[in-house]
């Protein structure tokens, strides 16, 4: 009997045992996460808590000091730049390890590997697009023509690995207890591929979209709903700028034919709207001290950990500070005693599609010409937690992979197109920051973006010696009128992409008349530059309201730049609105709530402040008015994209009786005014379930700005309902789920002054008091101070780590 | 008595021995103490268990008011329990059917010892 006793005692407890340490379905193992000595509850400890004196770092040349200050943010001093480097990696890993390394596997589609087959799908996608190849092409080219950056390359990946070797469980982020993982060493390439993921997210094209209107519409139509310059173009590089080159002759083939198949495939994940950023710089004659002010403010997807990290970095030779990206070296926007820096997306649709005809089924070969080229395979082998191994083919010709196949997503139709894209070749972005942080001049600058190719970027500049200047840099391809604004032939060389700009004809200026710089996403250029310019995205609202600010402000202060970059007037809103009220007429129903909502409406001073209302008002009764009126190209078969808002509510205003308004689909014949007043009456039955349901409609409590956790699932680790205004098209670009991921104001004058703030916290750690901090300040507009600190500065140390070489 | 003396040496382990091993060390070491000092069954069971769930309740419990951490309450939503206070009493049950059961384990095999001294080393 105890024999037996004892063997069911004994199996409960193994089982008990054996329970705890496996996963039960998509949970965790319960023990070591419940464990308060190694599992989650480790994880509440803060990072002051846990602050050491002293910490040893094999390979350091001499120590290196680092001081956080009572916003955690780490100020390194080294003696040289590979310690420097170094010590980055060290203390990112240590509050960001999660998160860089996350981001680096969702950039070569490794997701998979964490959570298991239900990623399959995206992991395809995301390396049929190429982007590990593009990464792995970069660190050939790295290893090949700059052996000082990968040095520096490999000391901060050293750094990062230094800090997971000595990592114990109960230091593990807790994301990867609750996803069940453990980090791997971090490599040079996760650098470099963590830089080619920031392309993924700023980089969109439409081709598939305008192929599909292009065959729709007809060429006659597209050039009205889509025209390449709007009629009050404003800029990044001032209009009637003089250009002094002599531009590369570039003619368009004639008889061109697209491929005309009717395209209904999935176009490629977009950057979202709202992924927009404004910069500029003021020259000292507009500033009251008489030194000239920098901005930067990039709009990204809202997430935690953020996005980005601040940093001061110095050695004997230079200091800089700013944002960093966990994963890449030195600042990405920022400023040292010399010089500031700031960037904007400047995408000029950089990818392009390529129909390839395949000589036979093996796909071993395709027509170019009239020769036959052979194509590559690439098997990308992913793995799936829990499952065996996923194998995929993915074709490359000479253009670049070809994302779509019978194996992919070829449900509908035979599809066969090959992606072509900058960042598919070898380039040296790092260099570029690198060099940035410790230049000096306008021309050091230069020098600096010269090595920059993807994604393309507005690099703004301000520097103590007075000057300010905006260059568009990337690496552009030439090409003749529309090439690449829809599908193209692959199998005729005519529509190769013949060169690319030099360098020294991107688009730039130094101390412009105007007395400032600025971009905001729109049009690089008016229409005298001499090479072709397109792309879907170009915003029309945020550049013209900040240049009218920029024009006509004097003696500017950094205080007067903190609140424009938080500037919530809503411009779409003040040219549409008249408009739309105009066409409404009198028309109204008498109904109590819609008059209340039409002297909200009227008596509005279009800011989109968080406490008023008119701004849900508007944008509810837009949004609906903007499906109205394309109803039509909405339900084509096949993904389209719509003309923009400003070109609709030019339309509204000048053609109000135009065909464009009349719907093929209804019998009647619609006008401007029927779908304004058709949407009206919509917004009001939308407001009725809004009041009935939610109550209050005040700006801030409709968009609910949300900062989200890398794992969208993951909601209880997300900021939820943010309390702030500004919207996508507004200066302050804070929508529900975007907005200004990093604020940055710079006054360069003897003593450099700074301000920086972003919607986060310097710990990647959901338990640590510093996980989102900053949240609140950066959500009334409030700004942390960004001077550059000395190494002995006392005032609001938080604490200081030695980091001390081996001996 | 012997409950709350085995109680005590239980969280103590948990305590001080348990930052430097993994969970499973501590269920190890249960049973061995068990094992040794022989408590009775209901006292190596109730002893191990209560010092055990006492021990991780308490440590939670410190972490939490310690750090003033939200974490509890953020990880309860994602294991779907309803507050960090339930997740600590979670983490107390768990805690003590590790505890009691290693420890009842290591007691009844020492009962076994117990008559047949001879076949000590005969395993069977």
């Amino acid at each position: 009997m105890k024999y037996i006793a004892f063997v069911i005692v004994v199996l409960i407890t193994g089982l008990l045992g054996y329970l705890g340490s496996i996963s039960l379905g998509p949970a965790p193992p319960m023990a070591p996460l419940l464990d308060p000595n190694h599992g989650f509850w480790q994880n509440m400890k803060s990072e002051d808590a846990l602050a050491k004196e002293e910490i040893v770092l094999e390979g350091l040349v001499a120590p290196v000091h680092v001081s956080y200050d009572e916003n955690l943010i780490p100020h390194v001093f080294a003696e040289n730049e590979q310690d420097l480097y170094r010590v980055q990696g060290y203390v990112t890993a240590m509050h960001r390890l999660w998160q860089m390394e996350f981001q680096t596997m969702a950039a070569s589609g490794r997701i998979s590997e964490i959570v298991g087959s239900i990623a399959v799908p995206l992991d395809r996608m995301t390396r049929r697009k190429g982007l590990a190849y593009g990464a792995e092409l970069g660190m050939e080219f790295i290893q090949k023509t700059d052996p000082e950056t990968l040095l520096l390359l490999e000391a901060y990946s050293d750094g990062v690995n230094q800090y997971i070797d000595q990592l114990s469980e109960a230091r593990l982020p807790v994301e990867y207890k609750i996803l069940n993982y453990r980090p791997e060493h971090w490599t040079a390439y996760k650098s470099i591929l963590l830089l080619k993921y920031m392309s993924d997210m700023l980089v969109g094209d439409r081709d598939l979209e305008y192929s599909n209107l292009r065959k729709y519409l007809g060429e006659e139509m597209m050039g009205k709903l889509f025209p390449d310059f709007p009629e009050e173009n404003d800029p990044v590089i001032e209009s009637g700028k003089k250009w002094e080159f002599a531009p590369i002759p570039i003619s368009r083939p004639d008889s061109i034919s697209y491929p005309d198949d009717a395209l209904v495939i999935e176009p490629l994940p977009q950057p979202e709207e709202g992924t927009g950023s404004n910069n500029w710089a003021v020259a000292g004659s507009k500033t009251k001290s008489g030194n000239p002010i920098l901005a930067n403010d990039p709009h990204l997807s809202l997430n935690l950990p953020s996005l980005w990290y601040s940093m001061q970095l110095s050695t004997p030779d230079f200091s800089v500070k700013g944002a960093t990206l966990p994963g890449a070296l030195g600042v990405i926007s920022g400023f040292n005693r010399n010089i500031a820096w700031g960037v904007t997306n400047a995408t000029k649709d950089a990818r392009d599609w390529y129909k390839i005809t395949f000589e036979t089924d093996q796909r071993e070969a395709y027509r170019y010409g009239s020769e036959s080229r052979k194509t590559e395979f690439r098997i990308e082998e992913i793995k799936v937690k829990g499952e065996s191994p996923f194998m995929d083919t993915v074709v490359y010709t000479h253009y670049g992979p070809v994302v779509y196949d019978r194996t992919f997503r070829a449900e509908r139709q035979d599809v066969n197109f090959a992606l072509k894209w900058t960042a598919h070749e070898g380039s040296n972005e790092q260099k570029t920051f690198l060099l940035l942080n410790k230049a000096e001049n306008h021309s050091d600058y230069n020098l600096a973006l010269d090595h920059f190719t993807s994604p393309a970027q507005n690099f703004v500049f301000a520097s103590k010696s007075g000057d300010i200047a905006m260059r568009i840099q990337g690496k552009f391809p030439l090409k003749w009128k529309e090439q690449g604004k829809y599908f193209m032939d692959g199998a005729d060389p005519r529509m190769e992409w013949q060169s690319y700009i030099p360098n020294e004809q991107n688009p730039s200026t130094l101390n412009p008349e105007r007395g400032f710089v600025s971009s905001a996403n729109q049009h690089p250029v008016d229409s005298t530059y001499p090479y072709y310019v397109f792309d879907n995205s170009y915003e029309h609202y945020r550049n013209r309201r900040l240049n009218t600010r920029l024009r006509e402000m004097s003696g500017i202060t950094l205080q007067d730049m903190q609140e424009l970059q938080f500037d919530d007037y809503y411009l779409h809103a003040f040219e549409a609105l008249p408009v739309m009220l105009e066409l409404l007429g009198n028309d109204a129903s008498a109904e109590s709530q819609a008059q209340k909502y039409l002297q909200e409406l009227k008596n509005w001073d279009y800011y989109a402040d968080p406490n008023q209302q008119a701004p849900t008002l508007f944008y509810l009764w837009w949004g609906k008015l903007y499906d109205s009126i394309w109803k039509d190209l909405s339900e084509l078969e096949g993904p389209i994209v719509r003309p923009n808002y400003y070109r609709t509510v030019k339309l509204l205003k000048n053609e109000t009786q135009g065909e464009i308004f009349d719907l093929k689909s209804t019998s009647g014949k619609e006008t401007a005014s029927t779908h304004v007043k058709q949407s009206f009456g919509a917004m009001l039955e939308e407001m009725k379930t809004w009041e009935a349901e939610e109550g209050d409609y005040a700006w801030a409590n409709y968009k609910r700005t949300k900062i989200q956790h890398l794992v969208p699932q993951f909601t209880s680790l997300s900021v939820e309902n943010v309390y702030t205004g500004g919207g996508a098209g507004i200066i302050n670009a804070t929508s529900s789920r975007h907005g200004a991921s990093w604020r940055m104001v710079v006054e360069m004058g003897e003593e450099v002054k700074a301000f920086g703030i972003y919607p986060g916290g310097q710990s990647g750690n959901p338990g640590s008091k510093f996980y989102a901090n900053f949240v609140p300040k950066w959500a009334n507009g409030e700004y942390l101070n960004f001077d550059l600190r000395e190494k002995e500065e006392e005032a609001s140390l938080l604490f200081e780590t030695v980091f001390t070489p081996q001996l | 008595m012997r409950f709350f003396g085995f109680l005590i040496l239980t969280a103590l382990l948990v305590v001080f021995v348990g930052p430097f091993v993994p969970y499973w060390m501590l269920m190890v070491g249960a049973f061995l103490l068990a094992l040794v000092l022989k408590p009775g069954n209901s006292a190596a069971f109730f002893g191990a268990g209560f010092g055990f769930a006492l021990s991780w309740v308490g440590l939670s419990l410190y972490l939490t008011i310690d750090t003033g951490s939200e974490l509890g309450g953020r990880m309860a939503a994602i294991l779907g329990v309803q507050s960090g206070t339930v997740l600590m009493i979670v983490t107390g049950i768990v805690g003590f059917l590790l505890g009691a059961f290693s420890s009842l384990s290591g007691n009844m095999l020492r009962n076994l010892f117990r008559k047949k001294p001879d076949n000590i080393y005969g395993g069977r």
